[in-house]
């Protein structure tokens, strides 16, 4: 009521204020040349998308009224009464800007007429602005929320109460019951032994059982047989490799960039086995969660049992396994469009919201703010992407904690032994008040003191600190320096870094060239504001601006954003002339075996400027460097400065012959000793894995319509309105990407439970309670079975949200358990099978039936993890960035997860049946029917081969044996085929085939080609590829 | 409106499946039946409640044409030196163009001088439609082309304005315009893929994703057949003889039938068992639409089969086998360009020779097409189309090269609907930037989908939370080139 006044109040201020400034009516003369020359213009060109009988309002923008000119749309005020240049409207139709109308550019002479009316103020009579025919609903958040299920509160449901209570066997059964009841439905019967335990083994392990396996589950009595076979079925290694690959579905899992070239993501399968261990080792899912969104900022990393490794850090690899591009024209389009990607897949995966649809515009259904999806690009622009020495991470952590712990106890020691002798240090350097200054590590805090890795250690040098000079070419005992300025400088004790890439096909990325890994130093980010930035340093090695977050440099443009640093300290100079106004940092990496010293990063300087600035620090580290001749002096031995002096300039040159004094020495020596005892616990040589690192914490922008170049408000950030609010999130420093995953992981949130128990729920059912599995949104579909949804989510939060414990609960229900057989009379009823009253045949996917087949031929290589085998290449795949050599036709018998993925060379196989193109988020695959899908299992070399081998493996495991031993050996394949026994009509068919054919062809019964055949014949049944 | 299939392939064997002799018993026959098959499998897992195929489905309109043959110009063909002459550009050539002009951001960022064409233009036919020298074959098709000279791009770079071109998004992953013509319309011949990529050579910057389903059922995807041999992959029967293939297909089939007892009758399967018919009878019909030895002699001297430059006796082999495609009701063929040695249509340097060698290899198999197709009565209801996915500047690349220009190119299409004999649009006087009836790709989109009677709003596919387009919400058909 409060509001509704005040908004009335303004109306009618901002009315007698329109009044007041329109002043005196414009002369006639002026509003007779507007409505005879310029409302026509307006109402031909322009009203179609900007009027308020507009079908659809463009870019926010109204023209059919003076104050809606004044007021202008999503870019700002098409008018500027009395100045053409400055008004929009003019430079559109100049085009200059918006070129508008888009169909084509007005006549020299309709231009004019609107440059113009400008120029006289923009005369337009007084009327009351048009009215829109029917107000249009307008996005309301609020409502929305309150009024759609999915944000409403999980709830801990009261199992319904069933008739036939003998059915059930565990609590899901009653839900499913129940609504089969309410229908007038009875569920199917149970499936037979064999059938549920191919089932089984398919969706658990996605392999086939042995025909031994079968023997003896058919033959187990036991109540609990089931529960034995899933539990064995749950610990076996090929659990995780099946659930992993549904996981990498979500990811749009890929080896490779795609666009162009197709250029290598590096160390991208470090990422896969990391799903498949964590699904292996059942990390809770909240857990699995924080990995993805944070994994590199846990206090308490998970570490790999064995191998001791940060696991939790490669979790956040996923980030980075989209499309990307080299030499975009317009880089801050393409972040923005690398961002998209990343919450598209993001949102989804987690949370089965569509936050891109609200990129442009509020989302048109769900109660999702275009202010949110830019609230979460912001946890992106404050991150960064890298590739991280995974291994050694978490040891050599440590060693630079201890190394910075001993590093202060030596400085204090030092200076007492200085401060002893009377040797004080004068007061620290005046910074440089020069705004010009980006960075200067004299005075960067730790706060701002990024890095990748150890190296340049826990701060920046300060002036007047100690170091060891040792040189490592003799065994003389190391001199101690002072520093006489402040700076970033690496440690020389992390020399020798080695870090492993795996898999590599062809990487163009200049980056990927550069020994960055664990020897990065990054600014703070800022806005760059001059062309020319300049950064004093001394050493070998590379600076990279990093702009727009754009990482893949393969020319032709964007080379000038990696410069090298060549031998002579001093200033180097990048020409960034082209990102004027862009973010960006930079970063410094040190040449292999080199050590890099960065002092200052300023921008707009000429060399004179320069020059001057340099001859300044010079000046202003006087006092130091006098310091440092006389602690020197007395630190290493040389008693008389002077001398020293004389000494060096002398022929004798500076050798240095002097003692130390006794309780100097002792104290060096144990400073080196201890740091070379830590520097022998450094892991030198580490694999990488593509993940996330922070940087400076930022706010992003929303852009108006989506549009990169036209950058609006701060959206602070935040999570989902809908769920928490949207007051800005408390992060204590950097992305805030560990409060992010908290919000996700909150109980209260509505989302993450649900989606993940319906995403399994649907890889075992073949169809989620909510069917859209990435879309829980109001265009997805409506949960057939709500409460059953809300039972599985709080059961699996109660239970610490274990994965293995939940697939356990769904398939040891009675529901899992159905037959496939049904009845006319309740497909009548429910036709669809929305109420789940059997359990229908379901299509294997292309990995399974490539895996089973190498499993039947005996080929399949069981081993686990390890870089892709490169894909097989047909003559019909072909383009850009095809890899060099074609990979074996049979994988190497290894399972279908480690073929190489890459982007524009998928497997045609796979693709054929449903394997999702990685592009985004797909949970639910398509099953599609098609002739190719028959034409690869008939005519497909690699088939064909090992169909071959699954006959042969029949003759050597059913040998010959005398009478019988056909039909013995089709049983056989029968079993290790279907996990049944053939039928006698089956056996009967199959013996005569192979009988008249032997007959045919005038071979034994035992010829190869005819059970080659055979097999290939049971290959190409529906039973092969459907699950009964 | 399921017809029967005007194609019946006299070749399927009938198979002693007693399942198929049930089916045959339906009014409808095998074509119809399978063509019904295909269109349910259209449905994901089971039981989806999608509103898939309810919404998408064409004709909406009076189609006017109803295949498409799309000749994909790789690299981006320059506008100034083809259909789209700038006298300005010889006045002022070697000039800088800033004095002149605002110059965008280009691709490789090496901009010259202002540079004439090599080519000289003359007018044709009839409608006196101006053709450069490079297009002497075509130039004698002058009177069948709408050419569109205000074509833009929102993309300088070949990956995204090729998705953007076949996908309209300029990102992996979307489906492909043949795939969306299939999705809205079927195909009119079960024994032949609905979408086809006949490959010269040269798979797009992009890869074959230019050719995928996207979001859109596999059955949609683009097949890719190349224009010798077998033409695809997998069609070749591995069995030694007819009659061991047809002793296997036999069992299978018996087999089939006899697993019914083991799941029930289910849709699903009755579909894949139907799809092993449509196999077999593809196995059949792909050898026959690539066999071109049968085709007259003068006629495949008139497409260039006897050229002795060999990128143009490929796509002769293109062209020819395109119109049979769609004489077989194949709904979309598209032509890639063969490799002419140097790059394609992307003439970063060398020009002269690059642009020339490009258009030896398409020139003449593209006229005998339009002849072709127009001598049998096929043209009025094949739309062909001709395009890059960008144009070139009309200032160099260092001294004798282009770069890209998504601000104004040209493409033409022929047959099919579109008023021909007709220039549609303009750039500005230097050839660089659209400024009459400019066109967007999405307006190409909704006027080729227009033309096959599709209305592009209309044709819409639930995914990601929103209703799907080619056009996604964007698209206006250019009814002037409408006839």
């Amino acid at each position: 009521m409060v509001r509704r006044t005040l908004v009335t109040l303004v109306a009618v201020l901002s009315c007698s204020f329109a009044a007041t400034a329109f002043g005196q009516p414009f002369p006639s003369v002026q509003l007779e040349f507007f409505e005879k020359e310029v409302r026509p213009l307006f109402a031909k060109h322009c009203y179609k998308c900007h009027s308020v009988n507009a079908k659809r309002l463009e870019g926010g923008l109204l023209l059919d009224s003076r104050s809606a000119q004044l007021r202008g749309g999503d870019s700002g005020p098409s008018i500027v009464p009395g100045n053409a240049d400055q008004s929009l409207l003019v430079q559109a139709v100049r085009y200059e800007d918006f070129e508008m109308p888009p169909k084509g550019k007005l006549p020299e002479r309709e231009t004019e007429i609107l440059v113009r009316w400008v120029e006289m103020g923009a005369p337009w009579p007084e009327e009351l602005p048009p009215v829109e025919e029917g107000e249009k609903q307008g996005f309301d958040l609020e409502k929305r929320r309150s009024e759609f299920w999915v944000w409403q509160p999980v709830t801990a449901p009261n199992r319904p109460s069933v008739k036939n209570s003998a059915w059930p066997n565990n609590e899901i059964d009653y839900y499913i019951l129940a609504g089969l009841e309410k229908s007038g439905l009875k569920p199917a019967k149970e499936a037979d032994r064999t059938a549920l335990l191919r089932r089984l083994y398919f969706d658990l392990i996605g392999l086939p059982p042995s025909p031994e396996e079968i023997a003896s589950f058919v033959a187990n009595k036991d109540s609990n047989a089931v529960d034995r076979v899933v539990d064995g079925l749950l610990n076996s290694p090929h659990f995780g490799e099946r659930w992993g690959r549904h996981w990498l579905d979500l990811m749009r899992y890929a080896e490779s960039r795609g666009h162009e070239f197709d250029n290598d993501t590096p160390n991208a399968f470090q990422y896969r086995d990391y799903v498949i261990r964590a699904f292996n080792a059942d990390v809770p899912y909240d857990q699995f969660v924080r990995e993805h969104i944070a994994g590199d900022l846990l206090a308490n990393p998970r570490l790999h049992p064995t191998r001791k490794f940060n696991e939790s850090i490669l979790g956040t690899g996923f980030w980075f396994l989209g499309e990307w591009v080299h030499s975009p024209v317009d880089i801050r389009k393409d972040e923005s469009d690398r961002f998209d990607n990343m919450l598209d897949v993001m949102s989804k995966s987690f949370l089965g919201v569509t936050l891109a649809c609200a990129r442009c515009h509020d989302h048109k259904f769900d109660a999702i703010s275009t202010a949110d999806y830019y609230s979460l690009s912001g946890f992106l622009q404050s991150s960064d992407y890298r590739q991280v020495r995974f291994e050694s991470l978490e040891q050599n952590r440590k060693v630079a904690q201890q190394m910075a712990d001993l590093e202060e106890t030596y400085q204090g020691e030092v200076l007492k032994l200085l401060e002893s002798e009377g040797i004080h240090q004068p007061p620290q350097s005046n910074p440089l008040a020069d705004e010009r200054v980006l960075v200067d590590y004299a005075q960067v805090n730790a706060d701002e003191y990024w890095q990748d890795g150890f190296i340049f250690g826990a701060s920046p040098r300060k002036q007047g600190s100690f170091y060891l000079d040792v040189d490592l070419d003799s065994d003389s005992a190391p001199r101690v320096k002072v520093a006489t300025f402040g700076a970033a400088v690496s440690d020389p004790i992390w020399a020798g870094l080695e870090s492993v890439t795996g898999g590599s096909v062809h990487d163009r990325n200049s980056l990927d060239k550069l020994p960055k890994s664990g020897r990065t130093l990054r600014t703070p980010t800022f806005e760059l504001r001059h062309g020319k930035v300049s950064c004093l340093v001394e050493g070998r090695g590379h600076i990279v601006a990093c702009v727009d977050s754009h990482r893949l440099i393969a020319g032709p443009l964007h080379g000038q954003t990696i410069k090298a640093i060549g031998d002579k300290p001093g200033w180097v100079t990048l020409n960034l002339d082209r990102y004027l106004g862009h973010r960006l940092h930079l970063e410094f990496v040190p040449a292999r075996e080199s050590d890099l010293v960065v002092r200052l990063v300023v921008e707009g300087l000429n060399p004179a400027e320069l020059a001057a600035m340099q001859r300044r620090l010079k000046e202003d580290s006087k006092a130091f460097r006098e310091y440092a001749v006389v602690a020197q002096a007395y630190l290493n031995g040389e008693t008389d400065p002077l001398r020293k002096v004389a000494l060096e300039a002398s022929e004798e040159g500076g050798e240095n012959t002097a003692e130390r004094p006794e309780k100097v020495e002792q104290v060096v020596q144990k400073w080196m000793r201890e740091r070379q005892q830590l520097g022998a616990q450094i892991v030198r040589k580490s694999y990488l894995a593509p993940a996330i690192m922070d940087g400076t914490g930022e706010d992003d922008r929303v852009l108006i319509r989506g549009n990169a170049s036209k950058p609006g408000d701060v959206e602070r950030r935040h999570f989902l309105t809908a769920i928490s609010g949207d007051s800005p999130m408390m992060i204590q420093r950097g992305s805030g990407r560990l409060e992010l995953a908290e919000h996700i992981n909150d109980p209260a949130n509505p989302l993450t439970a649900r989606v993940i128990v319906n995403r399994l729920w649907h890889h075992l059912m073949g169809r989620g309670i909510v069917p859209t599995v990435d879309d829980f949104g109001f265009l997805g579909e409506r949960p057939t079975h709500p409460e059953l949804l809300d039972h599985l989510a709080s059961r699996f939060v109660a239970d610490g949200r274990r994965i293995k414990s939940l697939i356990k609960y769904i398939v040891l229900s009675r529901t899992y358990q159905m037959s496939s057989h049904t009845s006319p009379s309740a497909m009548d009823k429910d036709p669809k099978n929305r109420r789940w009253h059997y359990q229908p045949p379901r299509r294997l996917q292309g990995e399974v039936i490539r895996d089973a087949l190498l499993g039947l031929s005996g080929r399949l290589d069981t081993a686990l993890f390890g870089p892709p085998v490169p894909i097989h290449l047909t003559p019909f795949m072909d383009g850009r960035g095809r890899p060099g050599k074609s990979g074996p036709l049979d994988g190497d018998g290894r399972r279908s997860v480690y073929i190489a993925v890459r982007r524009n060379f998928l497997s045609p196989f796979m693709l054929t049946f449903d394997t999702p193109a990685p592009f985004s988020t797909m949970g639910r695959r398509n099953v599609s029917n098609v002739p190719a899908q028959s034409l690869i299992l008939l005519n497909d070399p690699l088939v064909v081969q090992l169909a071959r081998g699954w006959g042969e493996r029949a003759l050597k495991s059913v040998p010959r044996s005398g009478e019988g031993n056909t039909e013995e050996r089709v049983r056989w394949m029968y079993l290790t085929g279907f996990g049944r026994p053939p039928s006698v009509e089956e056996a009967h068919a199959a013996v005569t085939f192979l009988r008249s054919n032997a007959a045919k062809r005038k071979v034994v019964m035992e010829d190869v080609d005819l059970w080659a055949d055979f097999a290939h014949v049971l290959v190409n049944t529906k039973e092969f590829i459907f699950l009964r | 409106m399921i017809e029967p299939n005007p194609y019946p392939c006299h070749r399927v064997r009938p198979l002693p499946s007693s399942r198929r002799e049930m089916l045959a018993k339906c009014a409808s026959g095998f074509g119809a039946l399978a063509l019904a098959g295909l269109q349910a499998d259209r449905a994901f897992a089971s039981g989806s409640d999608l509103p898939i195929g309810s919404a998408g489905h064409g004709p909406h309109d009076r189609p006017r044409a109803k295949n498409i043959i799309f000749l994909y110009m790789d690299g981006g063909p320059s506008q100034v030196d083809t259909f789209d002459p700038k006298p300005m550009l010889d006045k002022y050539n070697g000039k800088d163009p800033g004095e002149f002009f605002n110059v965008e951001p280009t691709q490789f960022n090496n901009n010259g001088k202002v540079l004439a064409s090599p080519w000289k233009f003359k007018q044709y036919g009839a409608s006196g439609i101006p053709v450069s020298d490079l297009f002497p074959n075509v130039a004698q098709c002058a009177d069948e082309l709408a050419v569109l000279r205000s074509m833009t791009s929102g993309f300088p770079e070949h990956t995204f304005a090729n998705y953007f071109l076949h996908t309209g998004s300029g990102f992996q992953g979307r489906p492909s315009m043949g795939a969306w013509v299939n999705y809205g319309l079927g195909s009119d011949n079960q024994n032949l893929p609905g979408f086809v990529v006949l490959n010269g050579g040269l798979i797009p910057p992009g890869g074959l994703d230019c050719f995928g389903s996207g979001f859109l059922p596999a059955s949609y995807q683009g097949s890719v057949f190349r224009p010798s041999g077998t033409g695809v992959a997998n069609i070749k029967p591995t069995e030694s003889s007819a009659e061991r293939q047809r002793d296997k297909l036999s069992l299978i089939s018996q087999l089939d039938g006899m697993a019914t007892q083991q799941y029930g009758q289910h849709d699903s399967l009755e579909s894949a068992i139907r799809n092993y018919e449509l196999a077999y009878a593809m196995q059949m019909a792909v050898p026959e639409v690539m066999s071109v030895e049968g085709e007259p002699a003068y006629l495949r001297r008139d497409y260039g089969f006897e050229s002795t430059y060999e990128p143009t006796r490929i796509y002769a082999a293109q062209c020819l086998i395109a119109r049979r495609m769609i004489e077989r009701g194949v709904r979309f063929v598209e032509l890639t360009c063969p490799k002419v040695g140097g790059d394609r249509w992307d003439q970063h340097g060398n020009l002269k020779s690059g642009h020339e060698n490009n258009a030896r290899a398409v020139d003449q198999p593209i006229a005998a097409l339009l002849k072709d197709l127009r001598q049998r009565g096929l043209l009025d209801e094949t739309l062909v189309v001709w395009a890059g996915e960008f144009g070139r500047t009309p200032f160099a690349q260092g001294t004798n090269g282009r770069d890209h220009n998504p601000f104004g190119f040209t493409i033409w299409l022929a047959g099919g609907g579109v008023k021909p004999g007709t220039i549609y649009g303009a750039t500005d006087e230097w050839g660089y930037k659209a400024i009459e009836n400019r066109a967007e790709i999405h307006d190409l989109h909704a006027t080729m989908l227009h033309l096959l009677g599709v209305e592009h709003t209309r044709s819409t596919f639930r995914f990601s939370g929103r209703d799907m387009r080619l056009t996604d919400v964007h698209g206006h058909i250019i009814h002037d080139i409408v006839a």
